[in-house]
């Protein structure tokens, strides 16, 4: 199968000479989830805006769906929704208005009935549906940043970090949402701390630290393995990269 | 896409406090500058009808034609009252005798001091002062505020290219204020047909005209406030460095363009022109004092030694008034002349300020530039051979001016008929051509256009290298 996110020695160095990324490679195929694992500084937010294309890659590509992000931005970024840690809305806008809004960019036309189907299916409470943004909690923004990328029924879906700072419920129907959205067929390359859910509800689990993917590992070769040890020691540098 | 960001520009921008504070102060100070314009035109125009009533009943009870010296007023106009410019500034009257030097005097500034103070509440205040602050305010943040509220990073993970963002943010912001501000503008024209102020054509064209410029002149501190909010990462600082340049283009580059003209031209003051004229006409006059002592009258026999006196002293006054005035026409062209290129230096650095195009635009398509002085002027010299002319028809050939003429002998005197002011040439103020008012106007808004241009350009540039994270 084709992968819908390809990294190929994602390398990326600021002005400044630190080596953000160094060689990472790895792929995510449709109906797939990637956790990659990795402390602050590790460069998992480093690879997400190079597949977002917010920053270029010094040396390596980043492909979705075969097309290269740096060369193509534009067409890249129709296949990909984002969801980032903090979602941020315009706080003015009713949920109902941000959705219809971040929809019509992405090139959707939807009816209020489908906007707030989708609201309803995040778990955001119908009372919340025409009430401006800027009353809402983490969560419910959290909800409605999925929101807006279902919508978008983009082949790919990259979240960073997006469970830090929900409360354990929210998390656990946010990690519920991600399932049913792999059983969609969608890609979905998640960067998170969560060790528990990564291991629980990912296909493959990668490991980064100081720029480099220390570990890669699919869910079967998981099983039996203690994820936080293993975190620990590659974070440690106690074993060797993955080899591209 | 364009049209999607465009429409959620305005919808952000009209559902924000600053927008409606903007929006309600500016409805308010447009109505009031169409409201007092019209009321100062009626008042103006009021006060000309009987200026120039009262000239002519001065010279009722006169018997002789050269005794009098009329006076031609500048009358006022509609759009003068809505772009006051130098209206106030120059004088608005001018005596005129059949012979000698013109000056415009009453200016309003003079006869009334605390309108130079406080100057008049008008719509070049509105669009210079008012809109443009209200610009910046609109737009400081229009950029790094987005990433600061965190939406850029989720805008940029669609596929938006960064120069059509740019393109409707401003178009955005620009048809949000511009369409609710346009009501107030059609309200101050309804004011000015329901207050019976006679505009035509030419007239309303240029008000149309004048609102273009305006609102060219808030696009440019659009522009020019996105390039910065683009080129920044804190929306507070971009707050100030917009200030700085408000201040900067709007009240230090005008202000400093006329002490470095000064410097560059050297312009002799106009008491110094005076004092020049005087010693003129002090020597003159001492030549001609000497020439009369010397007179020896051809005959014997009073009366034609008195008619050889009169055309001696007529003679002599008027070579000397031709030679005064000769002089003083010199002196003045210099002087003008000097003015002409120290306005043009003047000018040619303030241009550097959009504020300085915006005024010199308005004031030009309002009739309100320096140029009204000269027109008046002009007009007033032409006026005054036509009144010569006149005055020489109605006394005997001779221009008048003071002389006083005795006749011995003869018939006894009838009583003299009192002279009919009412035949003396009307002066009408000529204005110019709408051609004329637009033209000297269309480099000013040429300039605004590229202002425009080059801050835009800026802030594609600018954005093109902002990161979005």
């Amino acid at each position: 199968m084709t992968p819908m996110l390809e990294a190929k020695n994602l390398t990326k160095r600021y002005e400044d000479q630190t080596l953000a990324l160094d060689r990472v490679s790895f792929s995510v195929l449709p109906g797939q989830i990637y956790a990659m694992l990795g402390g602050n500084g590790a460069g998992k937010t480093t690879t997400i805006n190079i597949f977002l294309n917010f920053i270029n890659p010094t040396d390596g590509e980043a492909l979705v769906d075969g097309i290269v992000t740096h060369l193509q931005p534009l067409a890249a970024k129709t296949k990909i929704a984002f969801v980032s840690e903090n979602v941020m809305l315009y706080p003015n806008f009713t949920a109902i208005e941000n959705l219809e809004y971040f929809t019509k960019l992405a090139g959707k036309r939807y009816v209020k009935k489908d906007l707030e189907s989708v609201l309803s299916r995040v778990g955001l409470q119908k009372e919340a549906f025409d009430r401006k943004l800027k009353g809402f909690s983490k969560g419910m923004r959290q909800k409605c940043g999925i929101a807006i990328a279902i919508l978008k029924d983009a082949p790919a879906i990259i979240l960073d970090e997006p469970t830090s700072g929900l409360d354990p419920k929210a998390g656990f129907e946010f990690m519920k949402l991600l399932m049913e959205l792999r059983e969609e067929q969608k890609a979905i390359l998640m960067s998170t701390h969560d060790i528990f859910r990564a291991k629980e509800n990912s296909d493959v689990v990668g490991i980064m630290n100081q720029g480099q993917l220390v570990m890669q590992r699919t869910q079967k070769e998981l099983e039996g393995e203690d994820l936080e040890k293993l975190y620990v020691q590659f974070m440690a540098g106690y074993m060797e990269p993955v080899s591209a | 896409m364009f049209k999607i960001i465009l429409l959620k520009e305005m919808r952000e921008t009209i559902g924000s406090a600053k927008f409606v504070f903007s929006f309600s102060v500016c409805t308010v100070l447009i109505l009031l500058a169409f409201y007092v314009g019209a009321r100062n035109y009626q008042v103006n125009r009021a006060q000309y009808e009987a200026s120039v009533r009262e000239n002519l009943r001065q010279m009722e009870g006169l018997t002789d034609w050269g005794q009098v010296e009329s006076q031609i007023f500048l009358p006022p106009t509609p759009l003068a009252a809505l772009i006051s410019g130098l209206s106030n500034d120059v004088g608005r009257s001018i005596k005129v005798e059949a012979v000698g030097e013109l000056i415009s005097e009453n200016s309003r500034y003079g006869e009334d001091p605390i309108y130079a103070v406080f100057r008049f509440l008008d719509l070049e205040f509105v669009f210079q002062v008012v809109l443009s602050l209200f610009a910046i305010l609109l737009a400081y943040n229009a950029v790094n505020g987005e990433k600061e509220q965190g939406t850029l990073k989720l805008t940029f993970a669609n596929a938006v290219p960064k120069d059509r963002y740019i393109l409707a943010k401003l178009s955005g912001v620009f048809a949000s204020v511009v369409v609710p501000m346009l009501l107030p503008i059609l309200i101050g024209c309804g004011i000015l047909v329901i207050m019976d102020i006679p505009m035509n054509g030419s007239e309303w064209l240029r008000l149309a005209m004048i609102v273009v410029a305006g609102l060219l002149f808030f696009m440019v501190f659009l522009n020019l406030s996105i390039f910065v909010s683009a080129k920044t990462e804190r929306s507070s600082y971009s707050f100030l460095i917009l200030l700085i340049a408000w201040i900067f283009f709007v009240l230090i580059v005008p202000r400093t363009s006329i002490l470095l003209a000064g410097r560059a031209i050297d312009v002799p003051s106009i008491d110094e022109i005076h004092a020049q004229k005087f010693r003129n006409q002090s020597q003159l006059w001492t030549e001609d004092m000497q020439k009369i002592d010397a007179f020896v009258p051809p005959s014997n026999d009073p009366e034609k030694a008195f008619a050889a006196f009169n055309t001696f002293m007529n003679t002599t006054r008027e070579t000397r008034e031709t030679k005064i005035a000769e002089f003083n026409q010199r002196l003045n062209e210099d002087r003008n002349n000097r003015q002409a290129v120290q306005r043009e230096w003047a000018f040619g650095i303030a241009r550097f300020s959009p504020a300085t195009s915006l005024s010199l635009a308005v004031m030009s398509l309002a009739g309100t530039s320096h140029a009204i002085a000269q027109q008046f002027l002009d007009q007033a010299r032409s006026y005054q051979q036509s009144f010569a002319q006149f005055i020489k028809s109605k006394n005997n050939g001779e221009t008048g001016g003071h002389m006083v003429r005795v006749k011995i002998g003869g018939a006894p005197q009838e009583k003299a008929k009192p002279i009919n002011p009412y035949e003396i040439p009307a002066f009408h103020f000529q204005s110019m051509s709408v051609g004329e008012y637009i033209t000297p106007a269309l480099t000013d808004i040429g300039l605004l256009i590229g202002f425009n241009l080059m801050f835009f350009a800026g802030a594609v540039w600018a954005f093109s290298k902002f990161d979005v994270r």
